[in-house]
């Protein structure tokens, strides 16, 4: 199996001020592809950093990242909102639907800016509306789902142009254990579909459901328990 | 398809706060509003002067000599010819005499009327034409008939219960003399100075040999051409009469000069207050502006999760620059529908009859539209500027 992940000497620091803080300091690691990683770290140790780094949101202030074999570092917005599109689904803890839109718009807006047709983004996103099991939801608005409901539709957003990494972000955070542990149950179907889902927590027994744990604490990896 | 895609959105979030969509909107909808009244009225009122202008006056020059001294000798009959042949563009010339006279048919009577001497083309190059009777010809003038045609006003001064036609009145000056009524003619707008409702009209030779023996013609009515441009034959009789008379000994009285500046009158007036009124259009797209970077800020995290998903720079701010266009449009349609109901109100008041003006209205559409895109830039670069980073953050 190749690294669908990689990340050599990268660092990330930020100006505060007069202040300088190293949110990531020389963390070099690989993900492999169809693998169900988790990152594990306290909130400020750099996991957030991380996870946008990989998810294309950032670039490093030094050291470079592989995303599917493409170099983000010297790569202008345009190039990494088109990465981003194409390779990365994210889910992010509080679901980040847009509140005007029913389910099967926010599930199809990546494939708008994809470029893909209306009709063709209806069809997809409906189809992947019901793979998570929402199919009788579909036009229904946000503030008409429940907090799982919510997360299902994040998914399906996340899984609608067929990226390469499924990017989540304490995505059992914001729902009760119960609700919680059906997600986590979408996430392990996903993975043995042979989705690469790269998992961001705090929760050890979370990270423990995972194949592998990646722990991260002052902007450093520490053993890799894999 | 993208297009498509951001003006639904653009008017899902207009209509997610109407009040506030609504109070952003007035100063374009005001803006827009007063520049499509006052172009509209603009035009109404320029049409209705050149309506008001008789329509057969545009198209004449009438030349007055003045006083009685030595320079005003040359202008006699003969001086119509001279006048045609040296300024291009006059079809003809009808010499007309005119002075005050009482008239009476028996008990009535009617005084101080303007009695006139015409020849028989001044009916039609005048368009009069009777509404009973007929009008005198070339035969009456030359064999200078006593036979009188009658403005309407004076037809009915003299003859209150109609039938004037056929009867006999006495004009008065130095001694009474008896003409037949051949004619009476249709009411016409009393207007620019025209007089013909209260007038009388008698043949040319018939005034002079009866009235006024002399050689003076009292006007000069000059046939212009369609072809050539009233005003400018006007402008050319004015310098040639300057050089062999002199200004003090004439006066030349042309619609067209005069409806030529009465309208410049208008449309410098009302681009005047079009300009003004242009103003409050670009206070209406600071108002739109200001809307817009609340919506930016308001909706950093929609934007963060938009560029998450994928949408470049360019997206986001088609997206907010589609969604001000929209807003300032929709603003300007508002206001051209408002504009529009007041000039009727306005015209309905005034008693002119409408027109609508068509450049009022593309002016305004584009103009609204302009601003959109002028002072949602600033707003729509702004939000394209984020960091994704830092907009999910905000969410």
């Amino acid at each position: 199996m190749s690294a669908i992940i990689e990340l050599e000497g990268v660092s990330r620091t930020y100006v505060v001020g007069d202040a300088v803080v190293h949110a990531l300091d020389d963390v070099s690691l690989g993900i492999e592809e169809r693998s169900f990683t988790a990152i594990m770290g306290p909130s400020g140790s750099g996991k957030s950093t991380l996870m946008s780094l990989i998810g294309c949101l950032d670039v490093p202030t030094s050291g470079t990242i592989r995303i599917d074999g493409e170099e983000t570092g010297g790569m202008n917005e345009e190039e990494l909102a088109f990465l981003r599109n194409r390779k990365i689904g994210f889910v992010f803890q509080h679901f980040s639907l847009l509140p005007k839109l029913n389910a099967l718009d926010n599930a199809a807006l990546p494939l708008l800016y994809a470029g893909v047709p209306v009709r063709e983004r209806r069809e997809r996103a409906e189809e992947m509306l019901c793979r998570v099991g929402l199919k009788d939801r579909l036009r229904h608005r946000p503030s008409e789902l429940s907090g799982g409901q919510k997360q299902r539709v994040a998914i399906a957003r996340a899984l609608v142009n067929n990226p390469a990494i499924l990017l989540a972000d304490e995505p059992t955070g914001a729902l009760d254990s119960s609700t919680g542990h059906e997600v986590m149950e979408l996430f392990h179907a996903l993975h043995e579909e042979g989705h690469t889902i790269v998992f961001v927590t705090h929760d050890r027994s979370l990270a423990l459901e995972c194949g592998r744990i990646i722990p991260i604490k002052d902007g450093r990896i520490g053993y890799d328990a894999s | 398809m993208m297009l498509r895609e951001n003006i639904r959105m653009a008017f899902s979030s207009m209509t997610g706060n109407r009040l506030r969509t609504f109070l952003s909107l007035l100063g374009i909808m005001i803006g827009v509003a007063s520049v499509v009244t006052i172009l509209n009225l603009g035009k109404s009122a320029s049409e209705s002067i050149s309506s008001s202008f008789n329509a057969g006056g545009l198209d004449t020059v009438s030349i007055m000599p003045r006083g009685s001294a030595r320079e005003t000798m040359i202008f006699t009959e003969e001086f119509a010819y001279t006048l045609m042949a040296e300024i291009e563009g006059i079809k003809e010339v009808l010499p007309v005499v005119s002075s005050y006279a009482n008239i009476r048919n028996g008990q009535e009577i009617a005084e101080s009327v303007s009695v006139q001497g015409v020849t028989s083309g001044f009916f039609a190059s005048n368009s009069l034409s009777p509404s009973s009777g007929e009008l005198f010809g070339a035969a009456e003038n030359i064999n200078r008939r006593q036979v009188v045609v009658l403005g309407s006003e004076l037809a009915e001064e003299l003859f209150p219960s109609g039938n004037a036609v056929g009867r006999y009145i006495s004009i008065f000056r130095n001694q009474a003399k008896s003409f037949l009524v051949v004619g009476v003619l249709e009411e016409r707008d009393a207007s620019m100075g025209n007089s013909y409702n209260d007038s009388a009209f008698m043949p040319y030779n018939t005034y002079t040999q009866r009235f006024r023996r002399t050689d003076q013609v009292g006007t000069y009515v000059a046939k212009i051409y369609e072809d050539f441009d009233a005003t400018s034959v006007a402008e050319e009789i004015e310098s040639y009469l300057n050089e062999i008379a002199g200004s003090d000994y004439y006066r030349i009285f042309s619609p067209a000069t005069i409806k030529e500046m009465a309208d410049s009158v208008t449309s410098t007036f009302s681009s005047f207050l079009a300009a003004i009124a242009a103003i409050s259009l670009v206070v209406g797209g600071i108002g739109i502006m200001n809307i817009m970077l609340v919506s930016v800020v308001e909706r950093t995290g929609e934007i963060g999760i938009r560029k998450a998903l994928g949408a470049d720079p360019r997206a986001i701010r088609s997206q907010f620059l589609v969604e001000s266009v929209t807003l300032s449009l929709s603003g300007g349609l508002i206001g051209l529908i408002t504009g529009t109901l007041l000039s009727v109100a306005a015209v309905h008041v005034t008693g002119w009859s409408l027109h609508i003006s068509m450049a009022a209205i593309i002016v305004s559409m584009l103009f609204s539209g302009a601003i959109g895109i002028f002072f949602g830039w600033y707003p729509a670069a702004k939000a394209a500027r984020l960091a994704p980073m830092e907009a999910l953050a905000r969410e």
